[in-house]
């Protein structure tokens, strides 16, 4: 059976009256077809015999018909009896929200010079270099013997007992890489957002992975301390639709504004958008004043796993890219790429650091210098917020 | 009761002068782990039984028990 180019399978649906219970006799009568009802004692369902099968439950044939057939069909939907309509059998497929999103189907971005986060952010074409702007990257720590960071000021604290800042992880080495990495490399894309911002690497996650409330308001009253204009928290857990937010973290990142310091965070990964599942932001990016950031691929789609506005607790407020993202990961491996929102919100970083070196705006005018310069997605505002950030 | 990790906001108009309300926080039953000035939190250890009296300490905002954050692990492709 040859398919048509319009979609159409070669086949035809005949709906029946709500009487069919001759159907197989009267497609043979109308038609010549020999058809097989599902309903008829020892027919097995779904079985496809002669020119057609009757659906009992439904009142519907599906069969197979020459072109004169069709016509003496479509002449007995117009007359009295059971035959009521004759239409042409449709593919059909399953309805995705997006599409599968899997590394191997990335759009290709020439990434020869700079990484797609960087072109797609503005960044390259971008005056700004971060130069005298604290970030802090509260995160695994930072592998300090990295050969890309050679020369840059780094300043760095552990808040996890027992564990030095060197990062035994690879994630916070990542997020750094993407803030406040390198343009000038000997080998591969630059993938540093705000290249000559000074880096403050708090260790608030275990080489595990770990952490708890504890260190990480630490690692805050740490950057707040020290004068970072922005602190990237490329961390989480997952909440529950119309679970509240911390109010002692919307206090604390009340206080950190008005100090001067934008807290910028991950709105999680908890989302299966390929199985149009979509979770809300986690702990604590749905705090209203810390700016929560989703993530986009290359091609400006929803990367599969990023967290949404679900409810009316926990907006995302602005995107990133966050879909195989190339960043440094410590030695001897040296680069890496990975995806997620942990990705997505260094990039977020990077640019607010350029935004407040180029303006010198801090904490709440920074937050809306962000959005205002945001570029406009068409995706829903539930999902990217004010849209993708852009370099200054 | 099994001690309980906890992360004590101090009310804006006790922020800066938090000693009060940490020597408070202690008689309460609250063994410190810092004092976070910057932010105005107070972090800590407390038995379970006393950790609903510690939201009634003079200068004290809220009282949260500690979450716990786990990453993906370093080789997974979504972190």
């Amino acid at each position: 059976m040859t398919a048509a180019a319009d979609g159409t399978t070669g086949r035809y649906l005949v709906l029946l009256e709500d009487d069919w219970s001759d159907a197989t006799g009267e497609l043979n009568r109308v038609a010549g077809i020999r058809a097989v009802d599902t309903g008829q004692e020892g027919a097995s369902p779904g079985l496809w015999e002669g020119d057609g099968l009757v659906m009992g439950q439904l009142g519907v044939a599906l069969v197979t018909a020459d072109e004169d057939q069709v016509t003496a069909l479509a002449r007995a939907a117009d007359e009295p009896g059971p035959i009521s309509l004759i239409e042409p059998e449709r593919f059909v497929r399953a309805i995705e929200p997006t599409a599968p999103a899997t590394d191997v189907e990335a759009p290709t971005v020439d990434e020869t010079l700079f990484t797609w986060g960087l072109q797609a952010t503005g960044a390259p074409n971008s005056k700004a270099t971060g130069k005298g702007v604290r970030v802090a990257v509260l995160d695994t720590g930072f592998d300090l013997k990295h050969p890309d960071f050679a020369g840059r000021t780094v300043v760095s604290s552990s808040f996890v007992q027992g564990e030095e800042v060197q990062d035994g992880n690879g994630h916070g080495t990542h997020c750094i890489g993407t803030s406040c990495g390198p343009r000038e490399l000997e080998d591969g894309p630059a993938y540093g957002i705000a290249y000559e911002a000074e880096i403050y690497a708090g260790k608030v996650l275990s080489n595990e992975g770990s952490g708890a409330d504890g260190g990480i308001l630490s690692g805050i009253d740490w950057a707040i301390t020290n004068g970072c204009a922005v602190v990237s928290m490329s961390l989480g857990a997952a909440a529950s639709p119309g679970q509240a937010y911390s109010r002692t973290y919307q206090r604390v990142a009340t206080r950190a504004i008005q100090k001067g310091t934008l807290i910028i965070a991950a709105a999680g990964n908890e989302s299966d958008r390929r199985a149009g599942r979509v979770n809300p932001v986690g702990h604590p990016a749905n705090c209203p004043s810390i700016m929560a950031v989703s993530a986009i691929d290359a091609a400006r789609k929803m990367a599969w796993f990023s967290c949404g506005t679900v409810d009316t607790i926990g907006a995302v407020d602005v995107t990133g890219p966050g879909f195989d993202v190339h960043s440094s990961w410590p030695t001897p491996l040296r680069y890496k790429r990975i995806s997620g929102t942990s990705m997505a919100t260094p990039h977020v970083s990077g640019v607010a650091a350029l935004i407040a070196q180029a303006t010198g705006a801090r904490g709440f005018e920074l937050w809306a210098r962000l959005s205002q310069t945001a570029r406009r997605l068409s995706l829903p505002c539930t999902d990217v917020g004010a849209g993708l950030v852009q370099a200054p | 009761m099994a001690e309980e990790q906890v992360v004590i906001s101090v009310a804006d108009d006790q922020v800066d002068d938090m000693a009060s309300v940490v020597e408070a926080l202690r008689h309460a039953g609250l063994r410190v782990d810092e004092v976070l000035e910057s932010v105005g939190v107070v972090t800590g250890t407390v038995e379970g039984d006393v950790l609903g009296s510690l939201s009634a300490v003079p200068g004290v905002a809220e009282v949260e028990q500690s979450r716990e954050f786990q990453l993906p692990p370093p080789d997974s492709t979504v972190q």
